[in-house]
């Protein structure tokens, strides 16, 4: 189902925390919210959940306008939240409120305890699950209503590394199954590419940003955003030039710049030099074998690639 | 010490031999406290969550009043009924003063603030989220505050248990707005200031260990009621 946020406005506290002129998520989409802490990412999705009552603006789902509990709409939220019960329990809450028979409620809830891997946790007191457990049941209940529009926010907020790694693969396997139009939250670059395929960025409650994960990084539409991306951006003159991670090379090209090392990192598999251009802090990826350069030392550099944003 | 186990002894002999008046004082004593806890749950629940979760002027005036509520001497609420009920006052016309009726009233004013109060905090304690999740899973209005209620039950069960025992120990305002009747608005706590103003001390330790045996009994199952929940 197409997801339309249009003229959106939201204050809190007399505080503006979103402005939003026109967003669309076309049905069957993938696409994360991306953006810096308290940019609005997570207001957008309650508004699109209906949870909030914006001051000016409408939120479109289909063509009916959203409202609070619209059974079009389910949403995982950053800190999961349970009544008191088993996990079990807690997976067939929704589907009891929405009116579903036992039978498929117990075969609903079974599939997705499985597929989410909280199966063995069906029993289990819900007040007693790990950070990451939580974070599978949450997915796991907001999946189970099977709603049109699917919201995540931060789902992989509470996993530890390897949870993570593993949960990046799952998730985008688990949306196309289980999810129709999905909007996925998260302040993390690798997230937002590898849970979508579209991207929305978020700064200051403004859209910057809106189209597909690869062009977005590709040709960012501004510095702000370029920086955001992990683009390294590095002023000249009125202008400036963001570098993508992973760019910067030792030797003499155009553009070159100075840099100014600051310390060396071994990675294991390779090394990371840290350092300064201008006033841009930056860094440069070496192969395991190459010498680095010694601290304090200033040595050329150039990007292989690089977006240029001239001055006004 | 004498009258206490001569009172712990006739309090047996009483009870045993089938004694009308104090099964006729201890059931009144119940169902007036009963009926006066269950009132203030039904009033005193839905203000408690609208008082938690409202967000609306006034509200933490609010919040101070029923706090302050929460520690209201019986006897002041009871001459307030008397003044409201007295047949000279605005209500006299009921006629209902020295009756079970206006007994229950005076104990519903003093058990409500604590129901209130007890919800309100219980409620409070909740995740803030929870009232979102209710709603974003279908949850409508009246779902969500049964829901709320019943993820809050440890502290409404304490908030009825405060409300009971507040009402079932409460002597003055009981004395006031019921008079004292016997056969009518006497009840276990009235029973003992009479016994005592008569000088009759096994009669009133009697009544004494008749009323906390009957706290005890109505706390207990409430007691595991909550706990059986909690576990």
């Amino acid at each position: 189902m197409d997801v339309l946020v249009e003229d959106l406005v939201l204050e809190r506290g007399g505080r503006r925390v979103l402005e939003v002129e026109r967003v669309a998520f076309p049905d069957g989409s993938k696409t994360a919210i991306f953006g810096p802490n308290g940019s609005g990412k997570t207001s957008l999705l309650r508004c699109i959940a209906g949870l909030e009552s914006p001051g000016r603006g409408q939120v479109l789902i289909g063509n009916g306008r959203v409202r609070r509990g619209d059974a079009r709409v389910a949403i995982a939220f950053q800190e999961p939240v349970f009544v008191k019960g088993t996990v079990g329990d807690n997976l067939a809450l929704g589907l009891v409120l929405r009116g579903k028979p036992a039978q498929a409620r117990r075969e609903r809830v079974h599939r997705l305890a499985e597929e989410c891997g909280v199966a063995s946790l069906l029993d289990r007191s819900a007040s007693e699950l790990s950070a990451g457990e939580a974070q599978r049941t949450s997915l796991a209940r907001a999946l189970a209503l099977a709603a049109p529009v699917t919201l995540l926010d931060e789902p992989l907020s509470g996993f530890d590394r390897i949870g993570r790694t593993r949960m990046l693969e799952e998730i985008p396997a688990l949306l196309s199954r289980h999810a129709a139009t999905a909007l996925v939250v998260t302040h993390d670059r690798e997230e937002a590419f590898r849970l979508a395929d579209r991207i929305v960025i978020l700064v200051g409650g403004r859209v910057t940003a809106i189209g597909a994960t690869g062009e977005i990084y590709r040709a960012p539409p501004d510095p702000e955003t370029a920086a955001l991306l992990g683009y390294s951006v590095i002023r000249q003159g009125d202008g400036s030039i963001a570098v993508p991670p992973g760019a910067l090379r030792i030797g003499r090209g155009e553009p070159g710049f100075e840099f100014r090392v600051n310390r060396e990192i071994d990675m294991g598999n390779h090394r990371h030099v840290t350092g300064t251009i201008g006033e841009t802090s930056t860094g440069i990826r070496l192969a395991a074998e190459e010498r680095p350069p010694s601290p304090g030392s200033t040595i050329r550099v150039f990007p292989a690639r690089w977006v240029a944003f001239p001055g006004s | 010490m004498g009258d206490l186990a001569s009172g712990l002894g006739e309090a047996f002999s009483r009870l045993a031999a089938g004694d009308a008046e104090v099964y006729g004082i201890a059931a009144r004593t119940l169902i007036i406290s009963l009926a006066a806890t269950g009132l203030s749950l039904l009033i005193g629940c839905p203000v408690g969550l609208a008082l938690a979760r409202g967000r609306f002027p006034g509200r933490t005036l609010l919040l101070s009043m029923v706090h302050t509520g929460m520690g209201m001497p019986p006897v002041v609420v009871g001459l307030f009924i008397w003044l409201l009920m007295t047949r000279s006052g605005p209500l006299g016309g009921l006629g209902i003063i020295y009756s079970p009726t206006a007994m229950v009233i005076a104990q519903f004013l003093i058990a409500t603030p604590l129901v209130i109060g007890f919800t309100a905090a219980s409620i409070q304690s909740l995740p803030p989220l929870l009232p979102d999740l209710l709603a974003s899973l279908g949850a409508g209005p009246l779902q969500s505050l049964r829901l709320l209620l019943r993820e809050a039950r440890l502290g409404i069960l304490a908030a009825v248990m405060a409300g009971f025992g507040a009402v079932v120990s409460e002597v003055g305002a009981a004395m006031t707005v019921g008079g004292n009747l016997r056969g009518s608005t006497r009840v276990l706590t009235t029973a003992i200031v009479t016994a005592t103003g008569r000088g009759e001390l096994s009669q009133a330790a009697a009544f004494g260990i008749i009323l906390l045996a009957l706290a005890f009994a109505v706390t207990l199952v409430l007691t595991l009621l909550q706990q059986r929940r909690a576990g």
